[in-house]
């Protein structure tokens, strides 16, 4: 969310792995559950662009 | 460079940033030691790395790389474009840029790590590398031009930050319209203590 927020768009994580297993040195990642990630988005081309990207995040609640 | 700053751990960022250069001037400088993390070509195979994409960059670079994802499987970098790297370390991804680029683009690598700048700028001078530039600064306050960049590319340095928003904020400020993130970053799927957060160690290692 606080990609979005400051002004991104299409925000996307694509990958996902366990990179620190195997590593030379027992790291205090593992017990958090840490995981390498790929990830994107795009800077919003326009401020009309941004804010249909924000009102995604708004929770309407029915009538 | 002291850029004092207050956050909500238990520490002062500049002591956050002496251990992270600590650990990475090791890197730098010593980088089959071993550490928490893999180093090098075969951490570049792991993370989906393709031959051609480091065939030209010195092994000095190669083998002082600690990244945590591929920026490049993200999406093209095309001819023509002006590409920044947060977080460049011995600057093998600004260097793989620099030849998706080619001549008529530019790539800005930036580190706060003496040593990573001065191994990243002879590993760039050795491989004739004429279109890329290594620049000391930090991601909260990058030493870069508003909309000017098309592509950032980073990789497994966002998670080093305790101020992720302004590091975000300077993101979109430097980049076009339009410009694009590509990131290789961690993802802790299990809830961090704050007695944790507060512990330098832990984010260093």
């Amino acid at each position: 969310m606080v990609v979005v927020e400051v002004g991104f768009v299409d925000f996307e994580i694509t990958w996902r792995a366990d990179v620190f297993s195997g590593a030379p040195q027992e790291s205090s990642a593992a017990s958090f559950g840490t995981l390498g990630i790929n990830f994107r988005a795009r800077k919003a081309r326009s401020e009309a662009e941004w804010y249909d990207e924000m009102n995604k995040f708004n929770c309407a609640i029915p009538q | 460079m002291q850029f004092t700053q207050t956050n909500n751990f238990n520490f002062e960022l500049d002591k956050l940033r002496e251990a992270i250069q600590d650990e990475y001037e090791v890197v730098a400088t010593k980088p089959g030691q071993g550490f928490h993390f893999h180093t090098g070509r075969p951490l570049a195979y792991i993370l989906g790395y393709e031959d051609a994409w480091l065939d030209n960059i010195p092994e000095q670079s190669i083998a002082s790389f600690a990244g945590t994802g591929n920026p490049f499987s993200l999406g093209r970098i095309y001819p023509g474009e002006h590409v920044l790297d947060i977080g460049s370390g011995a600057g093998m991804d600004s260097m793989i840029a620099a030849h998706m680029v080619g001549p008529e683009g530019s790539i800005i690598g930036i580190d706060m790590t003496s040593a990573m700048l001065a191994k990243a700028r002879s590993a760039a001078a050795e491989a004739n590398i004429e279109n890329v530039e290594f620049r000391e600064g930090y991601a909260e306050a990058l030493p870069v031009a508003d909309d000017s960049i098309d592509v950032i590319i980073s990789n497994g340095v966002l998670n080093l930050m305790p101020d992720k928003l302004s590091a975000l904020q300077e993101m979109a400020r430097v980049l076009k319209p339009n410009g694009r993130l590509q990131i290789g970053d961690i993802l802790v799927q299990k809830e961090v203590p704050d007695s944790a957060k507060g512990k330098i160690d832990l984010w260093t290692g």
